[in-house]
């Protein structure tokens, strides 16, 4: 073989091996689209662990269905145990593995999602839904980022409204888990008090060890209020209120999304839950709305046999619509521009969350990448059933 | 203002109370077989455990669900003496401490699979939040009891100790194990007596928490906030453990109700190391001199 000839061969050999990748894209192939998720099976926040759970359960309705346009989604999911750097390194090594991922899908936590938010904009890789309600994934928007949760700030402030609007209260306090998706609650709650011409009463700082919150209740007590929202861990939330009851604390204690799996609360705090207000971002779990009773039948049919049908289970099958359906219409050309652009046409898009919509991306919108906006409010009753008390509401 | 003072007293006194059950059981340990026995709060978290699987899934009654844990507890203390630290061959400090830490991880991963990660509470003859007034400072019924435990336990382990022939078998074991030995002192059971006592004193900490809050992760605060009080104390004194305790839940309580109640959790540890810096070998411990 000449010089000549060998020189055009590699020319050519260039050329293949270039053309390659060019046509398909990172995390997927003719048969596959490969979607990652991170979750904490272990650790003191695997009571969480059902969201990354419940996604699996749909993706594998779906593939059983028959997949997206040709295709069945392959899903990884890993244990973070709720530690950054674990998340970081996990989501690393799938992400720069053999196959890649295409995109990744919600991902338990403020602190988790932070560790990996700026290696996946700077790879431009699709994430949608992160099962956290902190404003940093829209403050500022990003291009790839999809954030979904209500904010923790929208949740504080319609359930002061209620409180201060239809319950007539006056002096409302707030006890938080002293980290970020504790001080959005104190944020949002300040801010919709301060329409209202009015003030919190009491900030008292609750951390992830403290177990006697004696001390808390007593801050609590002096402020005297008639309403207390609880922005802590549910574990710690049920504290408040025992330890509340107990030394003469008793306000209208009102709660989160996170403390908004009634049959739980109802349970572990022995009863003490009834009466207490919560913020709902989901469907309740007895709701007999088709889909509801659909991703109910898949949970019989997959989930593991100890698998407990609650909110964060069956909001994790709701975090993963929103990209689901973005595959849907992305069609069978599916590319991660396509993905987006349909993305960013979904208006009131219903599943088992609240509507959901997008903008075109604009920097200086956060509303561009939140999903959705409204929540509802539903009061404890005796048996840890939940009683309706607003339509879905959503603030600005 | 005095209110305040005296609710945040009454308050140290009562979390120190769960404190003390810790540092005793860890004390116990380590004055026998020098030991530091980080497996302890997850020994005492599979035997509540295994009273909230009597109590909530089998019908077993109170009476017979808690002692039996108790009993749970004691024969795990005994089969981790006798399992596995006297097949330690020769083992150094850091080894025994890696060889504990190790178990508790074990123990911890076991009841995390077989129980899962949604809090629970442990059905429990006393309600988890009715309390009484002290002179106008609120503390529940299920701290007094725990109060209670913690300070007849003291007592009636320094009895023991000091009175009884097991006791005499223990500080012989201690002081000088070849000695005891060749005294007739049956030195290995003596070891794994003192461990199974030991776990057991743990987990009856452990069943008076649980009523209020449970879940896998429930023992590492109070084996943490005991392993400080012990140090504290001295780590061979069973009333210095609970002297230390009582120290440290008091010092919290009052930092959190006058200083910061962000960073109440961290005083305990400062006080460590202040103490550390002071008397090396703890508040109430003769100081320790190693016969070469």
């Amino acid at each position: 073989m000449s010089m000549a000839m060998a020189r055009w061969w590699a020319v050519g050999l260039a050329a293949l091996v270039l053309a390659g990748p060019a046509g398909a894209e990172e995390g997927v192939t003719d048969t596959e689209i490969r979607i990652g998720q991170w979750g904490p099976q272990t650790g003191p926040a695997a009571p969480w662990g059902a969201v990354a759970r419940g996604a699996g359960v749909l993706f594998q309705l779906i593939n059983d269905e028959g997949g997206i346009h040709g295709r069945k989604i392959r899903y990884q999911m890993f244990d973070d145990g709720y530690n950054p750097a674990k998340t970081k390194a996990g989501v690393k090594e799938l992400q720069e593995g053999p196959g890649g991922i295409f995109a990744w899908v919600s991902g338990v936590g403020t602190a988790p999602g932070l560790a990996v938010r700026d290696y996946l904009r700077e790879r431009k890789v699709p994430w949608v839904g992160p099962a956290s309600g902190s404003h940093h994934w829209v403050s500022p928007p990003e291009k790839n980022l999809f954030a979904l949760y209500p904010l923790y700030r929208y949740e504080a402030a319609a359930l002061v409204r209620y409180l201060v609007g239809t319950g007539g209260k006056k002096r409302v306090a707030i006890a938080y888990l002293n980290d970020d998706y504790g001080k959005d609650g104190v944020a949002g709650a300040a801010a919709e008090l301060a329409r209202h011409g009015l003030k919190l009463v009491a900030e008292v700082p609750v951390e992830k060890g403290d177990s006697d919150l004696k001390p808390h209740v007593l801050q609590l007590k002096k402020a005297e209020p008639d309403a207390v929202l609880l922005w802590v861990t549910p574990t710690h939330a049920v504290g408040l209120v025992g330890t509340g009851k107990a030394m003469g604390l008793a306000p209208q204690w009102a709660s989160t999304s996170s403390c908004s799996d009634l049959v739980l609360m109802h349970k572990i705090s022995k009863g003490l839950w009834e009466g207490v207000i919560v913020a709902n971002f989901t469907e309740l779990p007895d709701a007999d709305t088709p889909l509801m009773k659909k991703y109910r039948a898949a949970f019989e049919k997959y989930a593991a046999k100890d698998e407990r049908w609650g909110v964060f289970f069956y909001a994790g099958m709701g975090f993963a619509e929103p990209l689901v359906e973005g595959l849907r219409r992305a069609g069978r050309n599916l590319t991660r521009q396509a993905l987006v652009a349909e993305l960013e046409k979904l208006r009131d898009f219903k599943g088992v969350l609240g509507r959901v919509s997008y903008q075109p991306f604009d920097p200086t919108d956060p509303l561009s990448r939140q999903g959705q906006r409204e929540v509802f409010l539903t009061r404890c009753l005796a048996d840890g059933k939940a009683e309706r008390l607003t339509d879905w509401l959503t603030v600005e | 203002m005095i209110a305040d003072l005296w609710q945040a007293v009454a308050s140290g006194v009562m979390a120190g109370s769960t404190y003390a059950l810790m540092a005793l059981g860890l004390v116990l340990v380590y004055k026998t077989s020098e030991v530091v026995n980080f497996a302890q709060g997850e020994i005492a978290l599979a035997a509540t455990f295994v009273a909230y699987l009597g109590l909530e899934h089998h019908g077993v009654p109170w009476w017979a669900a808690l002692p039996g844990a108790l009993a749970f507890a004691a024969l795990l203390g005994a089969a981790v003496e006798f399992g596995v630290l006297r097949r330690a061959k020769d083992p150094s400090v850091l080894g025994t401490i890696i060889i504990t830490i190790g178990l508790e991880m074990v123990f911890l991963g076991l009841v995390s699979w077989k129980f899962g990660a949604d809090p629970k509470t442990l059905p429990f003859p006393l309600p988890p939040y009715d309390g009484v007034s002290l002179a106008g400072a609120y503390v529940s019924s299920l701290e007094l009891l725990t109060a209670a435990a913690a300070v007849g336990l003291m007592l009636a382990l320094y009895l023991v100790l000091a009175h009884s022939r097991l006791g005499l078998a223990i500080r012989a074991t201690q002081q000088n194990r070849d000695a005891a030995r060749l005294m007739g002192v049956r030195t290995r059971r003596v070891l794994m007596a003192t461990w199974a006592l030991a776990s057991a004193v743990g987990a009856l900490g452990g069943l008076l928490i649980a009523p209020v809050t449970m879940h896998p992760y429930m023992m590492w605060d109070p084996l943490l906030k005991g392993f400080a009080a012990a140090v504290l104390g001295g780590l061979t004194s069973l009333p210095g453990a609970v002297a230390g305790a009582y120290l440290l839940g008091v010092t919290e309580n009052l930092f959190g109700a006058f200083v910061s109640l962000e960073f109440k959790s961290v005083v305990a540890f400062a006080a460590i190391v202040a103490v550390l810096c002071v008397r090396p070998s703890g508040l109430f411990a003769r100081h320790h001199v190693k016969k070469v």
